[in-house]
C-alpha cells in the first residue's frame, strides 16, 4: 500500500513538474517572440529616425547654390569692369476682363507711366480679353508705383534686359540687341552664339577695351570734333605687341541702351567700316617698302623742286621746298614729289605685294561684322602708283592703317588687330619687314613730330612719333578741294614702342587757333598729344627725358630751311 | 535582477529613441538652414550683379570726370609729375622692406646695406 501511495504521489508530482515545465516553456516561447517584435520596431525607429529620402541626402551632402540664370552672358573689358550686363526687369501686363472700372485704372496707369497714350491703354483695358501688354521692361520704381495702386488685374511677367552701363562709351564696339535679346551690331552680333549659349551664360566674354582709355579717347575726339565742326570723327588705341585695341572710337555715336532715333550716320562704325584716303601716313609704308627691299637708303634723296606731272595729275607738295631733299626729309616734310619718285624705283608689283603683305588690300579680319573692304585701282597704273604713295587712291579702314602702321613699328611683325582679350594666347605674328627697317621707320617717324609735320603731337616726356595725314574727299570725277579728310597716326614711347594711337577728323574746319588750317598736324595730332597725355599714365608707360642719340645720325640730314 | 535587466532595456530604448528623434530634428534644421544659406547666396549673388552694373554707371569716367570738375581743383598731371621710382618722393612711410638680392658681390654689398641702414634710423630720429 505504502509502495503504491509512494508510487501514485510521485506520479503526480511528476505530473505537476512537468506542467510546470511545459509552462515555462511556452512562457519563454512568448517572451522570445515579444523580444523579437520589440527589436524590430527598434531598429525600425532607428532606421526612421536616420534616415531621409535618399535624393534629399544627396542633395544635403554637396550644397548646390541655384545658379543665376541669364539669357545672355556679360561682356567685360580687359579690367573686368562691366560693359554689357542682363539685369531682371519686369514687363507689366493687364486681364482687362478682371478690370471693373477701365477709365480710372487707365488714367491712374498713364499718371505713373506718362509715356503711354491715355486713350491706347483704356482702349486696352476695356477690351474685355484675358491678356493684353501695357509696356515692356518697367524700371523698378515705375513697377513699385503700378503696385501700390493695387490693382489684381495688372501684373507682371519676368523679363531680361540688356544694360549698358557706360552708355555711349565704346557703343560701336559692343554694338546692341533688339527687344528679345539677339545681337544686332558689333561684338554682341558677332558672338551673339557664345552669348547666348545655355550653358556657358555665367563666363562673361573679355573684350581687350580699356573703358578708361576708351573715355579719353572719346572726350578728346569730342572736343575736337566740336571745336573744329567735323561732321565725324574715329580713333583708335592698339597695342602693337599684341595687336588688342585697347580703344576704338566712332563719332557720332548712339546710345545702345536707347537705340530710338540713330540712324545709320549714327551706326557707323568709322573706324572699321568707313575706308577713307588717309593720304601721307602711308608714306610710312612706302618708305619701309622702299628701306627693307633696298630700293633707297637713308642717305639718298630726291629732287623736290618742280611738281611733278603724271598723265593729268599734278603732285604738289603741300609744305614746298623747292629743293633736293634728302630722305628723311622727304618723311619729316611729308613731300609727294620726293615720295611719288621713290615709288617708282620700287615698282608697282612690289608696292601691290607689300601693301597686301600689311593686309591692306583685304577687309581687316576683326571681331565684327562691320568692316569696309578696302578701295584701290583694279588696275595698277604708274599714276596709280605715285598717288599710292602718298596715300591717295587707295581707301582703307583706320583699324587697317594702325596695324600696318604697329607692324612697321614693333620690330616688323604684323599681328591682326583683336577685340579679344586673353592673356594666354601670345601670336607671334608674321614677319613683313626686317627690325633694321623698323628701326629706321622709327627714327623717321619720331623726327616727322620733333623735326616735321607732327609737331603738335609731341606730348613732352613720352616720345612720340608719328605722321600726319592730309587728303582731300575724292567726289565724282576729281577731289574735294574743301572738304579733307586729316589725321595723325602717332606711336609711343618710340624707344619701346607699346601704343599706337590714331585719330582722324572727318571735314574739320579751320578755327583762330589754329591759323585757319585743317590738315591733321594742325587738327589731328592734338587729339593725339592729350590722349596720350592723359592714358600713358593709366596704360603703364612712364615718361622719360629722351635718349637723343638714338635719333642724331638720322637728324642731321635734316636741314630745317 | 531580471526584473532590472528588462527596466535597462526599457529606459535604453526609450532614451535612445528620443535622442535619434532630437537628432533628426536637428538636422533637419541644419539642412533647412542650408537650404536657406543657399538661397540667400542665390540672392546677393543676383543682388552683387545689379549692383556692379550700377557701380559701372556711376562710375563711368564721364560721370567722375564731371564730379572732378565740380568738387574737386584737380588739374591732370604733367610727364614731370609722373614718377616711374617712388623713391625720390621726401618723407614717404617706409614700408617693411625686402631683403635685397645679395647678388655675387656679398662682401661690398653688406657694407652698402649697413650703411643705409644707418642713414634710414638717422632720417626717423631727424623726423
Amino acid at each position: 500500500m505504502s509502495a503504491a501511495a509512494a508510487y501514485k504521489r510521485l506520479m503526480m508530482e511528476g505530473e505537476r513538474k512537468s506542467a510546470l515545465e511545459v509552462a515555462r516553456n511556452r512562457l519563454m516561447v512568448a517572451v522570445i517572440l515579444f523580444f523579437a517584435a520589440f527589436s524590430v520596431m527598434m531598429i525600425r525607429t532607428v532606421e526612421l529616425g536616420i534616415s531621409t529620402p535618399e535624393t534629399k541626402q544627396v542633395a544635403e551632402r554637396k550644397i548646390v547654390i541655384p545658379p543665376i540664370k541669364v539669357a545672355r552672358a556679360d561682356i567685360v573689358d580687359r579690367n573686368g569692369e562691366v560693359l554689357a550686363t542682363n539685369l531682371e526687369t519686369s514687363s507689366l501686363y493687364a486681364n482687362p476682363s478682371e478690370i471693373k472700372d477701365p477709365k480710372l485704372v487707365a488714367a491712374k496707369l498713364v499718371q505713373i507711366l506718362p509715356e503711354l497714350p491715355l486713350s491706347e491703354v483704356e482702349a486696352k483695358l476695356s477690351s474685355g480679353r484675358k491678356f493684353v501688354w501695357i509696356k515692356r521692361k518697367l524700371s523698378p520704381r515705375e513697377k513699385w508705383e503700378v503696385n501700390a495702386l493695387g490693382v489684381p488685374a495688372l501684373q507682371f511677367q519676368r523679363e531680361e534686359e540688356r544694360i549698358y552701363p557706360h552708355g555711349r562709351l565704346a557703343a560701336h564696339t559692343l554694338g546692341f540687341v533688339d527687344v528679345d535679346g539677339n545681337g544686332l551690331g558689333g561684338v554682341e552680333h558677332f558672338f551673339n552664339d557664345r552669348l547666348k549659349d545655355k550653358t556657358r551664360t555665367g563666363e562673361p566674354i573679355s573684350v581687350s577695351l580699356d573703358i578708361r582709355v576708351q573715355y579719353a579717347l572719346t572726350d578728346e575726339l569730342e572736343a575736337a570734333m566740336s571745336a573744329h565742326q567735323a561732321k565725324g570723327a574715329a580713333g583708335l588705341v592698339m597695342d602693337v605687341n599684341t595687336g588688342e585695341l585697347v580703344a576704338m572710337a566712332s563719332l557720332p555715336d548712339y546710345d545702345p541702351n536707347d537705340m530710338r532715333g540713330s540712324g545709320g550716320v549714327e551706326r557707323f562704325n568709322r573706324a572699321t567700316q568707313g575706308v577713307y584716303e588717309l593720304g601721307s601716313t602711308f608714306k610710312t609704308f612706302t618708305f619701309a617698302a622702299a628701306l627693307d627691299q633696298g630700293v633707297a637708303s637713308l642717305e639718298d634723296g630726291y629732287d623736290a623742286t618742280k611738281p611733278l606731272r603724271v598723265a593729268r595729275f599734278t603732285i604738289n607738295d603741300d609744305h614746298p621746298k623747292n629743293r633736293y631733299l634728302t630722305l628723311p626729309e622727304i618723311f619729316a616734310y611729308s613731300s609727294n614729289i620726293g615720295t611719288a619718285q621713290m615709288a617708282l624705283d620700287l615698282g608697282a608689283e612690289r608696292q601691290q605685294n607689300f601693301l597686301r603683305d600689311l593686309g591692306l588690300l583685304d577687309p581687316a579680319n576683326l571681331e565684327l561684322t562691320e568692316v569696309g573692304s578696302p578701295l584701290y585701282p583694279a588696275t595698277w597704273r604708274k599714276s596709280s602708283i605715285m598717288t599710292i604713295s602718298y596715300g591717295h587712291g587707295i581707301a582703307v579702314s583706320p583699324v587697317q592703317l594702325a596695324s600696318g602702321i604697329a607692324a612697321m613699328v614693333n620690330g616688323g611683325r604684323l599681328i591682326p588687330a583683336t577685340l579679344s582679350h586673353d592673356d594666354q594666347s601670345w601670336r607671334p605674328g608674321r614677319q613683313v619687314i626686317s627690325e633694321g627697317t623698323s628701326r629706321k621707320i622709327r627714327q623717321l617717324l619720331r623726327l616727322a613730330v620733333t623735326k616735321g609735320t607732327g609737331g603738335r603731337a609731341d606730348a613732352v616726356g613720352y616720345r612720340v612719333g608719328g605722321k600726319t595725314g592730309t587728303a582731300e574727299k575724292p567726289i565724282a570725277g576729281g577731289y574735294d578741294r574743301k572738304a579733307l579728310i586729316s589725321s595723325f597716326v602717332g606711336v609711343f614711347p618710340m624707344d619701346d614702342p607699346q601704343y599706337v594711337v590714331f585719330a582722324l577728323l572727318d571735314e574739320p574746319r579751320g578755327t583762330k587757333e589754329t591759323f585757319g588750317y585743317r590738315a591733321g598736324g594742325w587738327v589731328a595730332a592734338p587729339v593725339v598729344k592729350n590722349v596720350i597725355l592723359r592714358t600713358a599714365p593709366l596704360l603703364g608707360v612712364a615718361p622719360k627725358r629722351e635718349d637723343a642719340g638714338l635719333y642724331q645720325q638720322v637728324a642731321l640730314m635734316i636741314e630745317d630751311k | 535582477m531580471r526584473r532590472m535587466v528588462t527596466l535597462c532595456a526599457a529606459v535604453t530604448a526609450l532614451a535612445s529613441g528620443a535622442a535619434v528623434l532630437q537628432l533628426k530634428l536637428a538636422v533637419q534644421e541644419k539642412a533647412e538652414q542650408v537650404e536657406g544659406l543657399a538661397a540667400q547666396i542665390h540672392d546677393d549673388r543676383e543682388a552683387i550683379r545689379v549692383l556692379e552694373a550700377e557701380w559701372a554707371f556711376l562710375t563711368t569716367p564721364r560721370a567722375l570726370q564731371e564730379k572732378s570738375i565740380k568738387f574737386l581743383a584737380l588739374m591732370p598731371p604733367t610727364a614731370d609729375q609722373v614718377l616711374e621710382d617712388p623713391t625720390p618722393i621726401p618723407f614717404r612711410p617706409r614700408g617693411i622692406e625686402a631683403e635685397s638680392d645679395p647678388g655675387v658681390l656679398l662682401p661690398m654689398r653688406e657694407e652698402k646695406k649697413s650703411k643705409k641702414k644707418t642713414d634710414d634710423r638717422a632720417k626717423g630720429q631727424s623726423l
